[in-house]
Parts: C-alpha cells; sequence; structure tokens
C-alpha cells in the first residue's frame, strides 16, 4: 500500500496549443469529488422520497428530521440574515457545508488510492472563487450595481487600493486554509506513519486530522462563506 | 568529497523547512490560547451558555489557526516542491 505514496494520476490530454497545466487533469481528485457528488445527490434523493406528497398529511419521520436539520443549520449558518435572504441562500451554504464535509472525511479510508479532493489546491481554490462570485452577485441583487461598487470607496476613497487586495486576501485565505489542514493532516500522518509509529498512532492521528479538523474546517468554511455574502448585503 | 552549489541548496532548502514552520508554530499557538481563556472566563461565569460558548470558541480558533496554516504549506512547498 505504501507504494503509493507520492504518486498522482494524471491525465493528459492531447489538446494542440494548449498549455500542460489547462490541459491535465488529476484523475483521483476528480473521481473521489464525482463520487462524493453522487452520494450527496442519493442521499437527497432517498430523503426527498419519503416524503408524503400531501403537504397536510402527518410527518414522517424522515420529515420531520428533515425540518429539524434545515431548521438547525439555518439558524446557525445563516443567523444574522433577513429571513427571505436566509431562505435563499439556504441551500448553497448547506451544500458547501456538506460537500466539503464528506470530502474531507471521504480521506480517512485507507484505501490505496483515494485522497480528499479537498487536498488538491484547485478543488479549494475554485470553491472559494465560486464564494467570491456570489458575493458580488448577492451585493448587486441587494443594494443595486452602482451601490455595491461604490461600496468599494468606503470609508474614504483613496483605500480603494487597500479593499481591492483585502477581497483578494480573503479569499486566498479562504481557499488556502482548508487546502492546509487537509494536506498537513495528510502528510503529518502519512509521515507518522511510516517513520515513526505504525501501530495504533496513524489511527489517532487520522481520526483527530481526518474527522475532527475536516468537520470544523468545513463548518469554517460555510460560516464563512456566509460572513462575506452578509458583509457584502449590508 | 565534491560539495557543489546544488547542495547547498538542498541543505538551506531544509533549513528554510524548518525554520519557516518552527516560528510559524508560535504565533497561533499563543492566540488560541488567549481565546481559550476568554471563553473558561465567560463558561465559569455563566455556566449554563457552555455549549454555545464552546462552539464559538472552536469556531474562533479554526479561523485564528489560519497563519499558521500558510506557514505549513510554505514550508511543504519548500521541502516537496522546490
Amino acid at each position: 500500500m505504501l507504494e503509493t505514496l507520492g504518486k498522482k494520476l494524471i491525465l493528459y490530454l492531447e489538446v494542440p496549443g494548449v498549455p500542460l497545466a489547462l490541459r491535465s487533469l488529476d484523475l483521483v481528485t476528480v473521481a473521489v469529488a464525482l463520487a462524493v457528488t453522487g452520494v450527496l445527490c442519493l442521499g437527497a434523493w432517498w430523503l426527498r422520497r419519503g416524503l408524503p406528497a400531501d403537504p397536510e398529511a402527518p410527518l414522517s419521520r424522515r420529515g420531520a428530521f428533515l425540518i429539524a436539520a434545515l431548521e438547525l443549520a439555518e439558524t446557525q449558518l445563516l443567523g444574522g440574515f433577513p429571513k427571505k435572504l436566509a431562505r435563499e441562500l439556504l441551500p448553497i451554504v448547506l451544500t458547501l457545508f456538506l460537500f466539503v464535509l464528506l470530502c474531507n472525511w471521504v480521506g480517512v479510508l485507507p484505501i490505496p488510492y483515494i485522497a480528499s479532493p479537498t487536498q488538491d489546491i484547485n478543488v479549494t481554490f475554485s470553491l472559494a472563487l465560486m464564494v467570491y462570485a456570489l458575493v458580488h452577485v448577492y451585493g448587486a441583487r441587494q443594494r443595486g450595481l452602482r451601490r455595491h461598487l461604490r461600496s468599494y470607496l468606503e470609508p474614504y476613497p483613496f483605500l480603494l487600493p487597500m479593499n481591492l487586495i483585502g477581497d483578494f486576501g480573503r479569499t486566498l485565505s479562504h481557499a488556502f486554509r482548508l487546502f492546509g489542514n487537509v494536506l498537513g493532516g495528510a502528510i503529518l500522518t502519512t509521515i507518522v506513519a511510516v517513520k515513526f509509529a505504525p501501530v495504533l498512532v496513524p489511527a489517532g492521528l487520522n481520526l483527530w486530522f481526518g474527522l475532527f479538523v475536516g468537520a470544523i474546517q468545513a463548518l469554517v468554511f460555510a460560516l464563512l462563506a456566509a460572513a462575506y455574502i452578509h458583509i457584502a448585503v449590508e | 568529497m565534491n560539495i557543489g552549489g546544488e547542495h547547498l541548496v538542498e541543505a538551506v532548502k531544509y533549513l528554510a523547512a524548518g525554520i519557516c514552520m518552527g516560528l510559524g508554530a508560535i504565533g497561533p499557538a499563543i492566540g488560541e490560547g488567549i481565546a481559550a481563556a476568554h471563553a473558561l472566563d465567560g463558561m465559569a461565569r455563566q455556566p449554563e451558555m457552555e455549549t454555545s460558548l464552546l462552539r464559538t470558541m472552536i469556531i474562533g480558533q479554526a479561523i485564528t489557526e489560519s497563519t499558521g496554516i500558510y506557514s505549513l504549506v510554505v514550508a511543504i512547498i519548500l521541502l516537496f516542491v522546490a
């Protein structure tokens, strides 16, 4: 199993004229991310299927669970938002949380080639860029495009470069926090397992870095996404 | 022994990775300790808010740890990529 350490399965597409970095696909990342998406879709379909079609019928257990879980998510993740906006944002923020959570937890499995998709900087950076785009879209939609763009000149117009760099830095840190936590945990566990204490200690480290830190970082990712949108909306 | 320029570069890379991670681990530890101290103060003052304070403390510490993670990323880049 240790022969697969450090090896990457990269697919190079033969497209003429495109630089190498743009036409290579990390197969493990793409496959595991697609698998996580499939699992999430299956879970959503199974939960939805258990609900009765008639809204007046008494709630099944799945319905009660869904309502409790969604209300918990709405109060925890989207606490400071006005009601209508919170209801609009709940799907995207909760999906971000669940996707990142499952991606982090997949890395705990000791299967030879399976690694978290969030170990790849491309995945975390894409998610952070998506949140940045969402910030602009919701800011422009709530406050109007002109007022949203003028907010970059607050509080003083000569602070415009600082605001722009602040946006850039927040997006970068959003991506790198998740990436660094997951990759650092994986590397530490691997090195301890190979060099120092091959018995029992890697299992404890894997549980801590994979399950606990993975869950906390997923929560922080979703919370910060909601906080960034909140800053732009009011 | 033929020691050339590339050996110096290798040695300096390892040294730099060590210094980077070592110095980068000081700040987050102090900051997270301060956050935990204030959270403990609050819990001692109002024991009924314990779970809420604990959850907020964990989230605040996760964000404080970010800069330590940045230095970890730089150290990993120095060791494995450069």
